[in-house]
């Protein structure tokens, strides 16, 4: 049940958030009905009081003259024990109600002698117990010698009617005695009910055409907003041709030919950027193809040359083997460039198929062997004994490795570069850890960069073309992987590639972690292998700390 | 989504629905002082009711006079009052009765006899003359009760346990089952009211004679008087009059303060003429109460008027002239001339000045004199009738074709308008009617006895008092449709007997001759509940009696009245034998010769 309620309340709230049109309908029938409501009551309660007022003055002015006439009659009596006493009190009664019992008017006159119970009996005309209408203390009042009033509701004659009860006391010679009229106010009282009835209803009329309003005009406003807002969500979504439907010359026809404007405007320049960048990109292809032909014939003369190098002297040798040198890297960054824009024209195919990634690392180690030896850095590998298959196109795999293995080794500063291989269900995960100078805060995301370089006034002498971490982040991206970067200055750097375990599937955790066990955590950390000790610190924060030493390897939990 | 919204019309209605109805029960709300209370300082009850039980202390005849004037005042605590002064055992045996069904034996207490017996109480045994049954209405009704005794017990009230005191006077043992009320208690405990209803034909208001305890205050006298006249006339006086319209109720009180009366009556017919004569009857019937009245019929009011304006221009009798006094003389009538009061001249041609027995002038409302006659007829013993109508001096003379052996002295029925004259005259033991011409019509009587011996009319001419077979009656007249009916005549007790003769000294007052030891002039009210004697040592047998009736138009002379006795003429205030010195218009007698005396005297008006 009560969850039955909180849905309710939960898509009635979301209701309010999301429409303006039962915001701006339900504030305007909640104000209208409390400005109606507030001016219907004032209304009902005049003409209420005004009725009762009326029916007030007419009664007092029956009851004072009636009284008169009372005292006259009763002043011929000296004693209230005289017989004729009686007599005349009837007749009064039977008078000042008209003179006919049959009336049909419904008031009712009394006599009563509050001071005289045993002499004079109460009267009432038409013959009527009257004592539960007449309340003590309108007794009370009477008797004390005012003229007073009260309404009650009772029943005299069949249903429960309400009365004014009008009193006023009769001065006599012998005392005092009282008269009263009780006048039913069932005219007044359907009267003022009609009033009410008709209030209310031109009230809730009012309210109701009011909310209807209110919807009208939120809605004529609204309107044209949602469909701007469902075009603007087409047009984000890529469909640059969607318009607006202009009506009429108004603020909401402005609005929607601004947008069109806006629209067109966006759609022209996203155009003209979107030729840029494909001339850009056609220009880098068609460049680096343009070179690959006259490279391969500089290539040749200077194989041929290089070849003959011996025969030259040592100068011109060496402008040989420095040509050699600069050709190979040419060769390599004109393979890289080609690549580099064959992702950029979407060209790149992957070519998965189930493959071992462990020969895989190997080939790469070895490849780099010589290099590793040559700046000496000892490479060491943390690979599982058996084979880790995953459905992965080899090459780039290899590529992205022989790039990532390649940076270690020459930002290795001498010390051991570490390949980990990790796998789980449903990925795997290679990182490669080097304890260079590190990355710097930040850096993690640029070292991803085309041409990125961690030192400009550094030459560009080790390998690298600046583009091999970019086509790796590409590759990984086109495996659906992730390749991400990790180091801190002093503690080097480690990067990790994580790859679907089967292609297509959807990565959500990696095998690895991508920093490393030894890697100081900020602000210190704990010591290693220590507990924490988790407490109250300084001004209200939470401290997180190494818990003091000595009192053994236990963990405490206090309170 | 529509919640909120919802939520406040919901809050709307409840606002509406709960803040401005009717409620169902406010708070008091005072608006004010009501009247003050007047207080009782206008009531002194005491003052006016009879004698409580033991008013009298130990002795016996002052508290039979308490216990026979204990039933006075209203009449809802009569029985009440009367039983105060029964013992306690005995006061199942009076029965009580409510309301209009209280009526009150009117007696006159003629003797008490006081017995002691051997067991400490005593034996009362009084001797009473039913004078009549007060009613609740105020009317003294003919008696019911023919009783001339009644016996009870008294015993001291000490006897009951208490203390031997002396003042705790007696308990009545044994009472008569009747509220008894002495002559004198109802002097003493009652004011007499005089209320007028309109004769049949609705020309002239004829007087009704009421009691109004006195216990009763003065405020209440407007109502008690409007709830007389919505009650009707007196049952003897119904032939003649006409009381309220039927179904007339008086709507509550009648109420007044500060000289102004409010009268407010349920009553059927509404052409203004009734109306005004209504109200006429009212200012009339509330006696000299001034002020301004109010009525109200059906709560509809006509306009205020003065009583006393409007009493002014509705004389209740037309000729407010003093009277002349006229006396026969030598078988004429002559003037009779007394020091203070005016004298005319006699209305009669010489001529027709011849013969008269005995004779009645009126004026009638056209300066017309209306003269009726006894005259002596074709021998000695028989007379005729008289009669001759004209303005003064009257010469023609019609006389009645027969002629009888005896004849009152005839009187005039006296109206309002201008219609023919008609008298009343008793002849030969029976009442004859007469006209203009002196036709003479026998008038049936609904008497035990056709012994009529004398007639009189009231100044109203609604109504006479006869006197038959030696008692006294009254009877009002009809006079619709040209002839005249007598109502059934209702005899008044009086303690005279033998009567002889009638005329009436007041509204409500007749002066009768009759024998009590000897012979004697009374005035008795028209129910015979009040008895004065007038004079009571007549000596003879007084055969001529007239009176000039005071009423509330001509207040002067005052109780004058004149009779014949024994061939000789008296008159009163002063009251002097009247002389023949004292008649105009007269030769003077030779010396040595006695002197005829005046006869037959009486007043013109």
């Amino acid at each position: 049940m009560s969850g039955r309620v909180a849905r309710v309340v939960a898509r009635v709230h979301q209701t309010w958030r999301r429409s303006l049109q039962v915001r701006v309908v339900t504030i305007t029938l909640v104000a209208s009905s409390l400005l109606v409501g507030g001016f219907a009551f004032l209304i009902a309660d005049k003409i209420t009081t005004i009725l009762l007022d009326s029916a007030r003055s007419d009664v007092r002015q029956r009851v004072t003259s009636g009284a008169s006439y009372a005292a006259k009659q009763v002043s011929l009596y000296g004693q209230p024990q005289e017989a004729q006493l009686q007599e005349t009190i009837d007749g009064t009664v039977n008078y000042l109600a008209g003179g006919d019992p049959q009336q049909t008017s419904g008031v009712v006159v009394a006599i009563t002698a509050d001071d005289y119970p045993t002499e004079i009996q109460t009267r009432t005309a038409p013959s009527a117990n009257v004592q539960l209408l007449i309340s003590p203390e309108l007794r009370a009042a009477v008797a004390d010698g005012k003229v007073a009033s009260q309404i009650r509701t009772g029943r005299l004659t069949g249903k429960s009617t309400k009365y004014l009860v009008y009193g006023s006391p009769v001065p006599t010679s012998f005392g005092q005695i009282e008269l009263y009229y009780l006048v039913p106010l069932t005219r007044q009282d359907v009267t003022a009910a009609d009033a009410r009835a008709t209030v209310v209803a031109t009230g809730v009329a009012l309210v109701i055409l009011l909310g209807l309003l209110a919807a009208l005009v939120t809605r004529l406003v609204v309107n044209p907003v949602r469909v701007a807002a469902r075009t603007a969500q087409r047009l984000s979504a890529g469909l640059l041709d969607q318009r607006m439907v202009v009506n009429g010359e108004d603020d909401l026809a402005l609005l929607a030919a601004s947008f069109n404007q806006m629209a067109t405007n966006l759609q022209r320049q996203i155009l003209r950027l979107e030729e840029m960048s494909r001339l850009q990109r056609r220009f880098t292809s068609d460049v680096s193809h343009e070179l690959r032909t006259p490279l391969t014939t500089v290539r040749m003369a200077a194989d041929l040359i290089f070849a003959e190098r011996d025969e030259f002297d040592p100068a011109v040798a060496r402008s040989a083997e420095l040509l050699q040198a600069e050709l190979d890297r040419f060769e390599e960054l004109l393979t890289d460039l080609l690549e580099i824009s064959r992702f950029d024209a979407g060209f790149a195919m992957l070519d998965s198929e189930p493959t071992d990634l462990v020969p895989v690392v190997h080939r790469v180690v070895d490849r780099l062997a010589g290099l590793a030896e040559r700046v000496g850095v000892p490479i060491e590998l943390d690979l599982p004994g058996a084979p880790v298959i995953a459905e992965v196109d080899p090459r780039r795999v290899e590529r992205v490795l022989r790039n990532l293995v390649g940076n270690a080794v020459e930002h290795g500063e001498a010390r051991p570069v570490l390949i980990t291989l990790g796998v789980d269900e449903t990925a795997v995960a290679i990182t490669v850890r080097d304890r260079g100078v590190g990355l710097k805060a930040g850096e993690e995301k640029l070292v991803f960069n085309r041409f990125w370089r961690a030192d400009p006034s550094r030459a560009r002498q080790t390998g690298g073309t600046g583009l091999g971490l970019s086509i790796s982040l590409e590759d990984a991206r086109l495996h659906g992987g992730w390749l991400e970067a990790w180091g801190a200055p002093g503690q080097g750097a480690q990067f990790r590639l994580t790859l679907p375990a089967r292609a297509g599937d959807r990565l959500t955790t990696s095998p690895l972690r991508l920093v490393p066990a030894d890697a100081a955590l900020p602000f210190g950390g704990p010591r290693d292998g220590g507990p924490l000790a988790i407490g109250p610190g300084t001004g209200g924060a939470l401290a997180i700390g190494p818990a003091p030493t000595g009192d053994g390897q236990r963990a405490e939990v206090r309170s | 989504m529509r919640r909120p919204s919802l939520l406040g019309a919901l809050g709307v209605m409840v606002l509406l629905g709960a803040g401005c109805g009717i409620p169902a029960v406010s708070d008091v709300r005072v608006d004010g002082k009501g009247g003050a209370v007047t207080g009782a300082g206008g009531f002194d009850v005491r003052r006016s009711e009879p004698p409580t039980r033991t008013a009298g202390g130990s002795d016996k005849e002052a508290f039979l006079r308490n216990f026979l004037s204990a039933a006075a005042g209203e009449p809802d605590r009569a029985y009440e009052r009367v039983k105060a002064f029964v013992a306690p055992e005995d006061k199942p045996r009076l029965q009580d009765k409510k309301g209009s069904e209280v009526a009150l034996n009117v007696v006159r207490l003629r003797e008490a006899v006081y017995t002691l017996n051997s067991d400490s109480t005593t034996t009362v045994k009084i001797t009473v003359q039913q004078i009549g049954v007060l009613r609740a209405n105020g009317t003294l009704a003919p008696p019911v009760a023919t009783e001339t005794e009644y016996e009870f017990g008294l015993r001291g009230a000490a006897l009951d346990g208490g203390t031997n005191d002396e003042r705790a006077g007696f308990y009545i043992l044994d009472p008569p089952n009747v509220l008894l009320l002495s002559d004198v208690a109802l002097k003493q405990y009652y004011q007499e009211e005089t209320i007028y209803f309109w004769s049949s034909d609705r020309s002239r208001l004829v007087p009704d004679q009421r009691y109004r305890p006195v216990a009763v205050p003065n405020e209440r006298r407007v109502n008690e008087v409007v709830k007389w006249l919505v009650g009707g006339p007196s049952d003897w006086l119904r032939p003649g009059v006409v009381g309220l319209p039927d179904r007339t109720e008086l709507i509550n009180n009648a109420t007044g303060a500060n000289n102004r009366w409010e009268v407010n009556l349920d009553m059927s017919g509404d052409d203004q003429n009734s109306i005004d004569q209504l109200i006429t009857q009212l200012a009339w019937s509330l006696g000299d109460l001034t002020g301004e009245l109010e009525l109200k019929i059906r709560n509809n009011s006509q306009p205020v008027q003065d009583l006393n304006e409007r009493r002014n221009p509705q004389q209740l009798y037309p000729n407010a002239q003093s009277p002349q006094r006229f006396g026969v003389y030598d078988g004429a009538i002559h003037p009779l001339d007394f020091d203070g009061e005016p004298s005319g001249t006699v209305p009669l041609a010489p001529e027709a000045n011849r013969n008269i027995i005995s004779a009645d002038l009126a004026l009638a409302r056209d300066q017309r004199v209306l003269a009726a006659m006894v005259v002596n007829g074709s021998s000695n013993g028989r007379y005729r009738l008289a009669v001759g109508t004209a303005v003064a001096p009257v010469s023609v003379i019609s006389r009645s074709g027969t002629e009888y052996s005896s004849m009152s002295r005839p009187v005039w029925l006296r109206t309002a308008d201008a219609r023919a004259g008609r008298g009343l005259v008793v002849a030969d033991g029976q009442l004859y009617r007469f006209d203009e011409a002196a036709r003479m019509y026998p008038v049936p009587l609904n008497l035990p006895t056709s012994d009529v011996t004398a007639v009189a009319a009231a100044l109203d001419g609604q109504r006479v008092a006869l006197i038959a077979g030696g008692k006294l009656y009254v009877a009002v007249v009809n006079l619709d449709g040209g002839g005249v009916s007598i109502g059934p005549p209702r005899q008044l007790a009086t303690s005279l007997t033998g009567l002889t003769a009638v005329d009436w000294g007041r509204e409500d007052r007749l002066v009768v001759a009759g024998s009590a030891r000897q012979q004697a002039i009374y005035e008795i009210s028209v129910d015979g509940a009040v008895e004065t004697p007038l004079r009571t040592d007549v000596g003879a047998k007084v055969n001529h009696l007239t009176a000039y009736p005071t009423n509330r138009v001509v207040r002067v002379p005052s109780g004058a009245y004149m009779y014949e006795a024994n061939g000789v003429a008296y008159r009163s205030s002063p009251f002097e034998r009247i002389e023949p010195d004292r008649v105009r218009d007269i030769a003077p007698v030779p010396a040595g010769v006695r002197p005829s005396n005046p006869s037959a005297p009486f007043f013109l008006y």
